[in-house]
């Protein structure tokens, strides 16, 4: 059978998801319907697990994290947006430095970062202390409060709205904004009309990625929250290791991998990726 | 100067880029209604000068005046004028009609009135009306440009300004697109205000044409003049091939060229000349039998031919250099290469130039 | 048009992102400071500053164990997704190909992906495969997600490869092998680089996924967490800041890199 080379090309990457991806994924699909608490692949296929979910109180757990996700996309987008508007047409040639800058934490495990914000906003930390010191005031501190959980998600994901905003908004042509605001659009409508549907596609990747990642987010409710929040994560973390539940972890990661699957096919289904990575 | 109404004035209008001028002190007057074009290589300053007037850019000194009035400071969303751009800018997402009808949907024109407009510009440009719901970017080059040009049209601006909106499109569309401007500028009697790099281009389709270069404008007239009587070697370059001899005047009225040793007989003389460039078309020249046919002669020899479409141009060696001869194809000499040839010109059919 | 709204507008968002670049870095700044206090708990202002735990954690052979691990894990990574990603992008942006577009929507698939339910999702794998965990099965998850980033990573510089140098070679008489090692990979070398840049750092400070499938194994992200949860030392704050500043030095370093290569490249 002769192949073309790009499907040649595409063999090592196709193999390799196949194993490490699909296949693990395909056995999370396969173990939702094992018998709770069985640790082979070869019971009575069932759906108590389902069942127990929605009887249980886990689907609480699964209304947090996607409640958290969406709080965390809508006010990321409200930061980022002129953040990424600077960057394409404010900053000139600061926006290579910025953009370094923003690059930097995503390389830094999460986990110490927001134990940054454990030392900054903990009792005798850097911000109570100081006002204490400087101040005298003793404030209770707002770790462990929902709030803060939230800002540890607009922290962590703040680079994944950021820079496909980017790209999206440096694909509005100077040109076009120019013909709008010439044939008599205010600086509103131009913003309205021009460059907000243009720049549509890269918003749209922001807020998908920032949302399926957010909603699997862990380490800001563990760390910042102790035990405030109990996100859909943490549920299925706990039923494969200390309830030594596989099904039931398994039918939890089911039900979230649907609802990431759902939005994804949705948003890319028409989505020319050529075109926005660098085809021009 | 002409007894129409000036519509758009510059009166010294200066735009510095940190130290460097990229327009020099610019003073000219549009007619209204007239096609004006301004010329120019890359960099002359010509684009910078058309975002002036269109309110794109703020001149850092000097006037710019609409019917008198000063509008410098006027917004280019405040602008009676419209732009059509290099890139045409057509918003991707939406469709034709869409496109032509957005300077009357952002002033509040209701659906009705708006399509109806649409439609009538669409017929004035010759588009079918099937294609009011077409995504623009289903539509082809010479189409995209009567969207730009309809849209620009919609709200019916005083002015419209071209940024070399034909110098993307191949051979045989920009010559079409060309006459299509100029019929559509007689039919709309609007004042067009156009850039290009090509003094063909602006030939073809202007009133009056402004040479600009390093920032400045080098001559200012019509399309006959600035062929014609070019004022500089610059501008006498502009249009294709053209002879030019470094020439002095001397004592006797005769000017001295180091190319063909002998004296030549002067075309009119500009005050104050004692040396520089006389231009002669290619076809102002001529073979001759002999040299007493023309007014001026130079022996040499036939170097090459190139067919030029309907005309032919000979490349006839003399000394060091290369004089250019056009004839029409029905006219064509017969000589073979390397023939000794005599070419010849009328004193009056030449241009001096100091520059 | 330089207007004095336009300007109010752009100070604006020049004072916006300012903050928010504050906003980032705060944490990172008082790990930081709390390295350098001498007393075994963190407590602001600091009271006595010292140097000790950085020379502490520095000799700790405990803490040269964690490093050594998360560097092997971190180097392994990039060297198989640098390959593998290498040919994948080829079939991302070089080729066309019938599959294509279906092609490039599934390598999207375990970026656009909870990375928790990720590793909890290989721990189930290769727990049902019966596979021991290991820093090996954490190098093997890691990839999961870092060959699709380093794909798209490479695949943004074959965009713009132009496939007539790659003919004109052969045409020269150069063979497949010649034309590959002469001509493309000196050309994507920029992209390459970037992506292993990318692959190393995304790997040495992964958390999700090394938490779950590195088994008796400890990376240095995991470490951290669980001395932060329990056992605070001031070594915590040293190591974390040890783990931005390299990230930042690569990075920097990476991208001057590659301005050079570049520099180096035009004036030839």
């Amino acid at each position: 059978m002769r192949m073309s080379q790009g499907a040649k090309s595409a063999i090592p990457v196709l193999l390799f998801l196949g194993a490490g991806f699909a296949a693990p994924l395909l056995a999370v699909i396969w173990f939702s319907f094992m018998p709770a608490r069985s640790f082979s692949l070869a019971g009575a296929p069932t759906i108590e697990n389902y069942l127990t979910i929605f009887d249980g109180t886990n689907y609480i757990s699964f209304v947090w994290s996607l409640g958290l996700a969406v709080a965390a996309v809508v006010l990321l987008a409200l930061i980022c947006y002129p953040v990424a508007y600077g960057l394409v047409r404010v900053f000139g040639k600061w926006a290579t430095l910025l953009t370094l800058l923003f690059t930097i934490p995503l390389f830094v495990s999460e986990n110490i970062r927001l134990y940054g914000w454990v030392l900054f906003l903990i009792k005798n930390g850097v911000l109570l202390g100081t006002l204490k010191s400087l101040f005298g005031l003793q404030l209770e501190s707002i770790l462990f409060t929902l709030p803060v959980i939230i800002l540890g998600m607009v922290y962590v994901y703040l680079p994944f709205m950021l820079f496909p905003m980017t790209l999206g908004i440096s694909m509005v042509p100077n040109e076009t904004r120019d013909a709008a605001f010439d044939l008599g659009a205010s600086r509103w409508q131009v913003f309205t009309e021009v460059e907000l549907p243009l720049s549509m596609p890269g918003i749209v990747i922001g807020f998908l990625l920032t949302f399926v990642l957010a909603v699997g987010a862990l380490a800001e409710a563990k760390v910042l929250g102790g035990q405030q929040v109990i996100p859909i994560a943490h549920d299925i973390e706990i039923a494969f290791t200390y309830a030594q539940n596989w099904p039931l972890g398994a039918a939890l990661s089911v039900l979230l991998m649907l609802v990431v699957g759902v939005l994804v096919l949705l948003a890319l289904r028409r989505f020319d990726l050529d075109s926005f990575l660098g085809r021009r | 100067m002409t007894e129409v109404p000036a519509i758009l004035s510059l009166k010294a209008v200066r735009k510095m880029f940190g130290p460097h001028a990229a327009v020099d002190s610019i003073d000219l007057e549009i007619a209204e209604g007239e096609f004006f074009t301004i010329v120019g290589p890359s960099g002359s300053g010509k684009t910078t000068m058309l975002r002036m007037l269109a309110g794109m850019d703020t001149p850092t000194s000097g006037d710019i005046l609409l019917r008198g009035e000063r509008i410098n400071d006027l917004p280019a969303n405040k602008r009676p004028t419209c732009m059509v751009f290099q890139s045409l800018a057509l918003f991707p997402h939406r469709t034709v009609g869409q496109n032509i009808e957005f300077p009357l949907k952002i002033r509040g024109e209701a659906l009705e009135k708006r399509k109806a407009r649409a439609l009538q510009l669409m017929d004035l440009l010759r588009l079918p009306q099937s294609y009011y719901g077409k995504s623009v970017l289903k539509c082809s080059g010479g189409e995209r440009q009567r969207v730009a040009l309809a849209r620009a049209l919609a709200y019916d601006p005083q002015i419209l300004f071209f940024d070399e909106p034909l110098s993307a499109i191949d051979y045989k569309l920009r010559k079409t697109l060309e006459k299509e401007l100029k019929d559509i500028h007689r039919e709309t009697k609007k004042t067009f205000v156009y850039i290009t790099h090509s003094l063909e281009e602006a030939m073809v389709m202007s009133d009056r044409i402004g040479v600009m270069r390093n920032g400045k404008l080098v001559q200012v007239g019509s399309p006959h003049e600035i062929y014609s009587t070019p004022n500089t070697r610059f501008v006498s370059e502009f249009v294709g091939d053209v002879n030019v001899l470094p020439v002095s005047l001397g004592q006797d009225g005769l000017l001295k060229s180091s190319l063909t040793g002998g004296r030549l007989k002067a075309p009119r003389v500009p005050a104050g000349f004692t040396q520089g460039h006389l231009v002669i078309r290619p076809e102002s020249l001529r073979f001759l039998s002999a040299a007493s046919e023309a007014d001026n002669a130079v022996t040499g020899k036939l170097y090459n031919e190139y067919v030029l479409g309907s005309r032919i141009q000979y490349q006839v060696r003399v000394g060091e250099s290369v004089f250019m001869v056009e004839k029409l194809r029905q006219q064509s000499f017969n000589g073979k290469l390397d023939d000794a040839v005599i070419i010849g010109w009328d004193a009056k059919d030449a241009i001096l130039v100091t520059d | 048009m330089e207007t004095r709204q336009q300007r109010l507008r752009h100070a604006l968002i020049t004072a916006w992102t300012i903050a928010v670049i504050v906003f980032i870095y705060l944490p990172t700044i008082c790990i930081a400071l709390a390295s350098l206090t001498a007393s075994r708990y963190f407590q602001f202002p600091i009271s006595k500053w010292g140097v000790e735990w950085w020379q502490k954690t520095f000799n700790s052979i405990e803490i040269r164990q964690l490093l050594s691990t998360s560097i092997s894990v971190a180097l392994c990574v990039t060297v198989i997704a640098v390959v593998i990603a290498f040919f994948g992008a080829l079939a991302f942006a070089r080729y066309d190909w019938k599959g294509r577009s279906i092609y490039q929507k599934l390598i999207l698939l375990p970026i656009f992906f909870p990375q928790s339910v990720l590793g909890l999702a290989l721990l189930l794998w290769f727990n049902t495969l019966g596979l021991p965990l290991s820093w090996k099965t954490a190098v093997f998850a890691h990839l999961v997600w870092i060959i699709p980033v380093v794909t798209l990573v490479i695949s943004i510089q074959v965009y713009s490869f132009d496939p007539a140098l790659e003919e004109a070679a052969f045409d020269l008489g150069a063979s497949r092998w010649q034309v590959l090692r002469e001509v493309t990979l000196p050309v994507l070398f920029p992209g390459l680089f970037s992506g292993a840049l990318f692959a190393f750092l995304l790997s040495w400070g992964n958390f999700p996924l090394s938490l779950f499938t590195t088994g008796a194994d400890t990376t240095v992200p995991e470490f951290l967490y669980a001395k932060m949860v329990a056992g605070y030392t001031p070594g915590v704050p040293v190591l974390g800041t040890v783990s931005t500043v390299g990230a930042a030095i690569l990075l920097i370093g990476g991208y001057g890199l590659i301005l050079a290569m570049r520099r180096a490249k035009s004036i030839e």
